[in-house]
């Protein structure tokens, strides 16, 4: 019940996106076809009857509406003879791809890093946390330069750019997932050793539990809660970081569509992409909301 | 700490200096000196780009846009979130379920890609902007702070609603004072040390997003110079034939320092455990 109505809630504010957007698209005043040079009265009249400009705003709308339930956003106002809907089913995977990896990454690298550190105390702990601070004030397109620098160019290890196999999203991963990877060690270390001190930990150690078993069996699940509680804001961070590591690593994913779209007045291609992108960030919001609540039911009451 | 501080100072006082320093001029092109290398101690300090143009002078310059922009956008997500969050705290119930959820809606949309949306879509209407004394840098300042007066809401919201259980408050009510003159002259004044905090936290997400922005060619404009444009250049720049490193380290160094030192002094403000 619950889920439904989440699922109705991310309807809605895909529905309102989707107008707010459309609304504004065409109540600017400069067609797609201004810049170009002075058209024939007849050819004018054709081009708007192709894209539908001719019909009044509600007619539009609808119009818009019911592309939208078929995923269609009409032709892009750039790439000419192409369909919105091709451009973002071609990109949406490899966004994924960056997206899923990246933070794959984050957790897995980030909240062992921060149960280490919680574990071992001392030089090992301190060095995560300066690491981490200096990591969270590290923009992704400036880790960006300094990999391609070193990996790349320096020592020629991988690929500074472009589509291929599996080695070229190592770069994007790293420089998407590393600034998120620091916040989730952070978050792992901080609830870990909340946990350590615990008086049931030290039960344990007077069991004579291996640290091993205690950071199991006592650290591990106060160390994920705050973790899996970030996944939403990380899921949003990586969405908007992608817009600049794609771009950097010429991958052809929504991100670098999407910002080339703003930048060529190609308002049907940013339409699309934007709704595509409220509809990514919903869905992460909702499975991390989930994923919450299976962990901890107290936060079921929550939202 | 003291590093933290002693860089942001020593910035500012660079920035600030800027002009008058013995520097050549940022724009100033020298085909002679095209992608010279940092030579340290003398001119050119931290290299030139492939136009020829001074790289310390430029990164300076960038500092002045790059922390203005900071400044103003922190401000103007301020304005708009304080009040915002004052409001719905005193006023409560109701309107505070409205308002509240109304700010929930908005952190489930992309922010960041609607406003790079509508920041593309008032291009065109750079004119008529323009006319009425709104350039590109003022409406990049309004989209920048709308970016982020959602955190400083909640804030607002959270320590309103903690001051308005308390005696003086109940006695300015008792007193009959109505509630615009209650959120004027009890509430806001009251916030203003948590306003503090508020402003140190959101400084450095604002230099970032200036970075983000102008780092994709959609945040400030050429000819002038930030941190971010400093950086997609050297990134443009960046190929393996040619070795000019400077020019990625070179922004990248003053933005993270930046960035870091920013980000200690907030936490140090907000207190342990933040």
């Amino acid at each position: 019940m619950r889920l439904l109505r989440r699922l109705g809630a991310l309807l809605l504010t895909i529905l309102v996106v989707h107008a707010l957007a459309f609304l504004l698209v065409r109540s600017t005043r400069g067609g797609p076809f201004d810049e170009e040079r002075e058209l024939a009265p007849e050819v004018r009249a054709a081009l708007d009857a192709r894209y539908g400009l001719d019909q009044p705003l509600h007619r539009q709308y609808l119009a818009a509406l019911a592309g939208l339930a078929r995923l269609d956003f009409g032709p892009s106002l750039r790439y000419r003879d192409t369909e919105v809907r091709a451009i973002l089913a071609q990109s949406l995977p490899i966004s994924l791809a960056v997206g899923a990896g990246a933070l794959t990454f984050a957790l897995l690298a980030g909240a062992a890093a921060g149960l280490l550190a919680a574990q071992r105390g001392g030089r090992a702990d301190l060095l995560l946390l300066g690491g981490v601070t200096v990591l969270m004030a590290t923009p992704g397109f400036v880790l960006a330069g300094a990999c391609v620098l070193l990996f790349s160019f320096e020592w020629g290890w991988l690929p500074p750019a472009g589509l291929g196999g599996l080695r070229h999203f190592i770069l994007p991963w790293l420089c998407l997932g590393l600034p998120l990877a620091a916040q989730v060690a952070r978050l792992a270390r901080g609830g870990a050793r909340a946990a350590l001190q615990s008086a049931a930990a030290r039960a344990a150690q007077a069991r004579g539990l291996s640290p091993g078993q205690i950071l199991r069996r006592h650290a591990l699940k106060p160390a994920l809660l705050p973790v899996a509680a970030f996944l939403g804001p990380a899921a949003a961070a990586a969405l908007t970081g992608s817009l600049v590591i794609e771009q950097v690593f010429a991958l052809p994913g929504l991100g670098t569509h999407f910002v080339q779209a703003a930048l060529n007045r190609d308002f049907t291609l940013a339409l699309g992409a934007t709704v595509v992108f409220t509809a990514l960030l919903g869905l992460g919001t909702l499975l991390s909301d989930l994923l919450l609540a299976r962990l901890d039911p107290r936060a079921e009451g929550l939202s | 700490m003291r590093l933290a501080l002693a860089w942001l100072i020593l910035l500012a006082a660079l920035a600030a200096a800027a002009p008058w320093l013995p520097l050549p001029h940022p724009e100033v092109m020298d085909a002679e000196a095209r992608l010279a290398a940092p030579a340290w101690t003398q001119s050119p300090v931290l290299g030139t780009d492939p136009l020829g143009r001074d790289l310390l002078a430029r990164v300076l310059a960038g500092a002045r846009i790059s922390l203005f922009v900071g400044l103003l956008g922190t401000a103007v997500a301020l304005l708009v979130g304080v009040p915002y969050g004052a409001l719905a705290g005193l006023l409560g119930g109701r309107a505070d379920r409205i308002l509240m959820r109304a700010a929930d809606a908005l952190e489930s949309v992309p922010m960041v890609v609607i406003m790079l949306f509508l920041l593309a879509l008032l291009q065109e209407y750079r004119a008529e902007l323009a006319a009425i004394g709104l350039g590109r840098l003022q409406l990049f300042l309004g989209a920048v702070g709308l970016l982020f007066w959602l955190p400083a809401a909640r804030v607002a919201r959270a320590e309103t609603l903690r001051l308005r259980g308390q005696a003086f408050i109940l006695a300015a009510q008792a007193g009959g004072a109505r509630r615009p003159r209650l959120l004027a002259r009890h509430v806001l004044p009251n916030l203003a040390p948590s306003i503090g905090t508020l402003l140190m936290l959101t400084l450095p997400r604002v230099v970032l997003m200036e970075a983000f922005l102008s780092f994709l060619g959609l945040g400030v404009e050429p000819p002038a110079v930030s941190w971010g444009l400093l950086a997609a250049d050297g990134m443009a720049a960046l190929n393996p034939l040619v070795d000019c490193w400077w020019l990625i380290a070179v922004p990248s160094f003053f933005l993270v320092l930046t960035l870091w030192a920013l980000d200690a002094l907030a936490r140090r403000l907000a207190g342990p455990g933040a």
